[in-house]
């Protein structure tokens, strides 16, 4: 790839397909599970699984096997006892974009992580996520908000954590910001325009409560030191969701959020639902996003998101996306953009997990298409 | 023609007792007819230690067979027999149904009988044409071919063209049946396990009149 042409990619790739590390699962409201404590370690969810949710990555695997904890010694020895959850993760995407009178652009990227929580008993929990990767994806580069710059090697996540019982804990550290429906895809409007992206991870101090039916996530974050200048922000805002039919599959929340930075504020009013009906499910979300911006110039807009995704599991190794996006910037930084993307997920094996999809999206003001296709394997090691 | 008051009275008495002469409901002795399932399902659910998981299951693959009468009581519903295989029960993921189906329904002798409920008489009082009843259907309900009491409140409602809606709700204990409860990597079932059924039948009156009334 020449110079020039990886300039463009670099700009045009974060808004068309990016990565999405396929680690968290909203699709299992189709089967009545509302939220992602019953199965992640992390009651915000994505990252690594508890026993149960080992169990049931291996169950919704082609091989539908059973999980086993592994009876290797040396594995026994590194997970200090059972203390110790960890593994190793690799994600590698193959992606074909371009547009209208542009370059075909290809572009192979890999990042490899390392994951591990380990409890240090009564209720503390420290956990970690490392990763470094060829190439990187930051979210769009916007004049009124800058992404943080990427590095080859960086902590995604450094959390100390107390928990209370099953219902309470709180979280202290760096890590990505709540959000609604949980869609791993960085790439999305709802997520890319929301300052959460992949390098997104501000300091934070979150409060997570749940129960049966409900899901109440309070929290207050600042900077992590990795921002571009005048982008650092601080604030505050809290997530709530509730089971509306108490079948863990009809699930209405809201995330709010405030932040406050050198160079401009946001608020963000982000209402969302995950439906599940079996075999299919919706996922929805709309975010409105109110912007006074300092710099480049003083101006007050608004910006509205929006994703609806309806997803079939024909299989249960087997579930295949169509997701519609829309984006609307007002002046002075007017956007308006559609998209739509399918996406085909299989999972093999719980260490083997396949994607294949492809984007399609139209800027509404100039009339231009630009296509992506992509192909995607995450590995990750199981014990 | 003067009209005695006795005579009106008569009358009277003639004109309201005439509808409940000529009720279904007071139709004694009538012969009794076969009831066809048109469709069935039968679902379970059950909570777990942890919040937010819990265990739903679904079959539509539930064979009843019942006969009917109306009768001085009203609707009488007899030899109720009801089968499920477990084998149709499905909660959505493979690996799930199969640790149910051995934790749950399999015997000690390794065989997995189906689900059965019988019950000899049902009487719904209120049940007639166009109206909704609620009927409580007591009988023995066989897990693992282990026979206990089982009753459940059904509401039943027929339509003029003599099909029945019914849905109702029950519950077993697991414990029960002596049955443990299942736990797999720290998530473990509730001992309580809820049901809800659902079926349209419809009276079979060809079948009843050329049995003689007997199915």
């Amino acid at each position: 790839m020449t110079r020039r042409r990886f300039r463009a990619s670099a700009t045009l790739l974060p808004a068309l397909l990016a990565a999405a590390p396929l680690s968290a699962l909203p699709t299992m409201v189709r089967l009545g599970y509302p939220n992602c404590a019953s199965c992640h370690i992390a009651p915000q969810g994505g990252g690594l699984l508890n026993a149960y949710g080992k169990g049931i990555d291996e169950a919704q695997s082609l091989r539908a096997g059973e999980y086993r904890p592994s009876g290797n010694p040396l594995v026994k020895a590194l997970g200090w006892g059972g203390r110790i959850t960890q593994d190793f993760r690799s994600v590698t995407l193959e992606q074909l974009s371009g547009g209208a009178g542009q370059p075909v652009l290809g572009l192979t990227r890999g990042r490899i992580m390392y994951r591990n929580a380990t409890e240090l008993g009564k209720g503390f929990r420290l956990s970690t996520v490392i990763s470094a990767e060829n190439k990187s994806a930051p979210r769009p580069a916007l004049r009124y908000d800058l992404p943080v710059r990427p590095r080859a090697a960086y902590v995604g996540s450094a959390l100390v954590s107390y928990r209370r019982g099953s219902h309470l804990e709180f979280s202290a550290g760096r890590d990505p910001l709540p959000n609604g429906i949980n869609i791993p895809d960085q790439g999305l409007f709802v997520r890319s325009r929301n300052r959460m992206g992949y390098y997104d991870n501000p300091t934070q101090l979150k409060m997570f409560w749940w129960g049966k039916r409900y899901h109440i996530n309070p929290y207050a974050f600042g900077p992590s030191g990795t921002e571009q200048r005048g982008q650092a922000e601080s604030g505050g805002g809290g997530l709530a969701e509730f089971d509306l039919l108490g079948k863990g599959t009809t699930v209405v929340g809201m995330n709010l959020l405030h932040g406050r930075a050198r160079f401009g504020r946001r608020t963000l009013i982000a209402p969302y639902v995950r439906l599940g009906f079996g075999k299919w499910g919706i996922l929805a979300e709309h975010d409105i996003t109110t912007r006074s911006a300092i710099q480049p110039a003083a101006s007050r807009f608004r910006q509205s998101a929006s994703l609806a995704q309806l997803f079939w599991a024909p299989r249960e190794w087997l579930v295949a996306y169509f997701t519609g996006e829309r984006l609307g910037v007002e002046r002075p930084y007017r956007e308006d953009l559609a998209a739509g993307k399918f996406e085909l997920v299989a999972r093999l094996a719980s260490q083997v997990t396949v994607a294949i999809g492809a984007r399609v999206q139209r800027n509404r003001l100039t009339g231009r298409y630009s296509q992506s296709v992509a192909l995607q394997l995450a590995m990750k090691t199981v014990n | 023609m003067r009209v005695s008051a006795a005579a009106t009275l008569t009358r009277l008495l003639l004109l309201g007792i005439a509808p409940v002469i000529t009720s279904p409901l007071s139709r004694a002795g009538e012969p009794a007819e076969a009831i066809a399932v048109e469709s069935a399902s039968a679902t379970f659910s059950t909570g777990t230690n942890v919040p937010a998981v819990s265990v739903k299951g679904k079959s539509s693959a539930v064979q009843l067979r019942a006969r009917m009468r109306r009768g001085g009581q009203g609707t009488i519903f007899e030899s109720i027999e009801a089968t499920l295989p477990v084998k149709t029960l499905a909660t959505g993921m493979n690996v799930r149904d199969e640790h149910m189906r051995k934790y749950v329904f399999t015997s000690p002798d390794g065989r997995q009988p189906d689900l059965r409920f019988e019950s000899s008489q049902v009487a719904c009082p209120g049940l007639e044409p166009g109206r909704e009843a609620a009927c409580t259907v007591s009988g023995t309900l066989a897990i693992r071919g282990v026979p206990r009491s089982f009753s459940m409140v059904l509401k039943i409602k027929e339509d003029s063209g003599g099909t029945f809606r019914a849905a109702g709700d029950g519950a077993v204990k697991l414990s029960d049946y002596g049955i443990e409860q299942p736990s797999q990597f720290g998530v473990k079932t509730a001992n309580e396990v809820r049901l809800h059924l659902d079926f349209v039948a419809r009276r079979h009156l060809a079948a009843s009149a050329a049995e003689g009334g007997r199915p």
